[in-house]
């Protein structure tokens, strides 16, 4: 118990779904006379829809030791991205409670906060303190960021002006860089050509062999078995089961 | 273990909140660099617009003034009068307006990291207050232009400042919080200024108002609720000085309801920043 950096207990997340109750619309005339009624009676809005429950997340508990790196696998919609979110203190859960020791920072997106009229050198400064960095902190690695992305030549041009290949190894190279005693890591390797992918998987590998614990959900089963040491299985929103890899 | 311990509760209230927003400060002053650059790129002549646009209201705003002959102070030209209360207006009105947007503007990153979201609106706040800040400079000419010597009590005038800063972030929070769900406010938005830009004292005084004998009580009354009412009184006092005295009843009635509106800012935005990812 004592090393379980990250205890996870019966979490749960519901949403909400709307469904329309009517049957097919057969016209625009239908559609608009429909519209236009609605505006009229506003009882009328709610009464056409109907929720339901959905449950993204049922009741998934586990725990993860220090300087583990677990893999999350599983189905599109097995509950991956929400449990991710969860963990990053973006959504909160509905029911449960996750005890977290460490900080953590979330790679959820590749340039989250990137902004398109500012310089390639601009963002690196903003996109490092959006994923949790510290002013000193991005200084002292902004010329390991820039080499590692390999667009020097264009730091003082506005990103929008990037080809994507630019602008996604840019993001990266900021992201790679970050330092937590946990990281968090949703589908963000399958970026730039196959080389650049390469480098991103040793970089990764170089981050997580440091003693550094990783959560890292990806369809990739390569790279999942290259970086982690450890695979958590989803399936429709249930904990199935916690395995180790075999190497 | 490590310090840093954080625990994930369905409705915990976070007692960390307000430290976590002070270990946040970096993205704070991040985010409102970031529009500060972000504000001029790719325009030609950049900060003079944060120049130009009190600058077109002042003139309007004389002008309607003038031709409906509002009264005007013995020895306080005209214009000193309209542009004392305009810029305080524009700052209101630019911070207000950007801090309810704020939110949904930023989506991308609500839905994808973690931070205190108060940051968001507070940040945007920045940028105006800069505007605010060189737009100044129109003042302190139209000033060295009729040889105008304000006394001692300009120095009071960071403290109205603050006040507009209080009423706008208060607004601005509880718009933001209220527009993440229902985008009807932002259509709101607009109305709110334009109408305020008529129903505060810039193109008249408050003493019209108070002294008029046309305008029921009950107007009157309804009248100071509008807190940039006290905020303009008190700005018109600093700068001008004697001549334009400050009521204090109705001014404490404007102080109240901007920090009325500050509180409940806060608290609607602390309730609803939970589901924030959920719904935008």
């Amino acid at each position: 118990m004592e090393n379980n950096i990250i205890q996870v207990e019966n979490i749960s997340k519901r949403y909400l779904l709307n469904h329309q109750n009517t049957g097919s619309y057969n016209s625009l005339r239908d559609v608009i006379t429909d519209k236009a009624q609605s505006i009229f009676r506003p009882s009328k809005i709610f009464s056409k829809t109907n929720t339901e429950e959905f449950w993204a997340l049922n009741n998934v508990s586990f725990e993860v030791k220090q300087g583990d790196r677990v893999g999350i696998i599983g189905r599109n919609g097995a509950g991956k991205s929400t449990l991710l979110k969860i963990l990053s203190r973006i959504v909160t859960p509905t029911k449960g409670r996750i005890t977290i020791d460490g900080r953590v920072a979330s790679l959820l997106e590749v340039g989250t906060g990137f902004h398109p009229e500012l310089t390639g050198r601009e963002n690196i400064f903003l996109n490092g303190s959006i994923l949790g960095m510290r002013k000193a902190e991005i200084k002292s690695k902004f010329d390991e960021i820039v080499e590692f992305s390999g667009v020097e030549q264009f730091l003082d041009t506005p990103v929008k002006r990037y080809s994507s290949g630019m602008y996604v190894r840019l993001a990266f190279a900021v992201a790679a860089h970050l330092e937590p005693e946990i990281l968090i890591v949703d589908e963000v390797l399958a970026v730039g050509d196959a080389e650049f992918q390469k480098k991103c998987l040793g970089k990764m590998k170089d981050v997580s062999s440091s003693g550094r614990t990783v959560l890292f959900v990806s369809h990739n089963m390569a790279a999942i078995q290259s970086l982690c040491d450890k695979a958590i299985y989803l399936s429709k929103a249930k904990y199935k089961k916690q395995a180790r890899l075999i190497k | 273990m490590s310090k840093h311990r954080i625990v994930i509760e369905p409705s915990s209230e976070n007692s960390n909140y307000w430290k976590d927003l002070w270990n946040y400060r970096g993205l704070f002053y991040f985010l409102a660099w970031r529009d500060v650059l972000v504000k001029y790129k790719q325009t030609a002549i950049g900060l003079l617009w944060a120049v130009i646009r009190p600058l077109l209201t002042i003139f309007v705003m004389w002008f309607i003034g003038w031709l409906f002959e509002s009264k005007v102070p013995q020895g306080i030209p005209r214009i000193l009068l309209v542009c004392a209360a305009t810029l305080p207006w524009q700052f209101f009105s630019s911070s207000f307006s950007e801090a309810s947007g704020s939110l949904v503007a930023n989506s991308n990153l609500l839905t994808k990291v973690y931070f205190p979201r108060l940051i968001i609106p507070a940040s945007t706040v920045i940028v105006c207050l800069i505007d605010f800040l060189i737009s100044f400079v129109i003042l302190l000419i139209i000033m060295l232009y009729y040889q105008f010597v304000p006394d001692v009590k300009i120095l009071l005038l960071p403290l109205f400042l603050f006040l507009a800063l209080v009423t706008s972030i208060g607004a601005g929070l509880f718009i933001a919080a209220l527009n993440v769900k229902y985008r009807d406010f932002r259509y709101v938005i607009p109305f709110i200024v334009q109408f305020g830009l008529y129903i505060s004292p810039i193109a008249f005084s408050s003493a019209d108002i108070y002294n008029s004998t046309r305008i029921p009580q009950l107007v009157k009354y309804i009248y100071t609720l509008n807190p940039m009412v006290g905020i303009i009184d008190g700005f018109r006092w600093c700068i001008l000085g004697g001549e334009t005295p400050l009521h204090l009843n109705p001014f404490i009635a404007s102080i109240t309801v901007s920090i009325l509106l500050l509180i409940m800012g806060i608290w609607y935005f602390r309730k609803m920043e939970k589901s924030f990812a959920d719904v935008i």
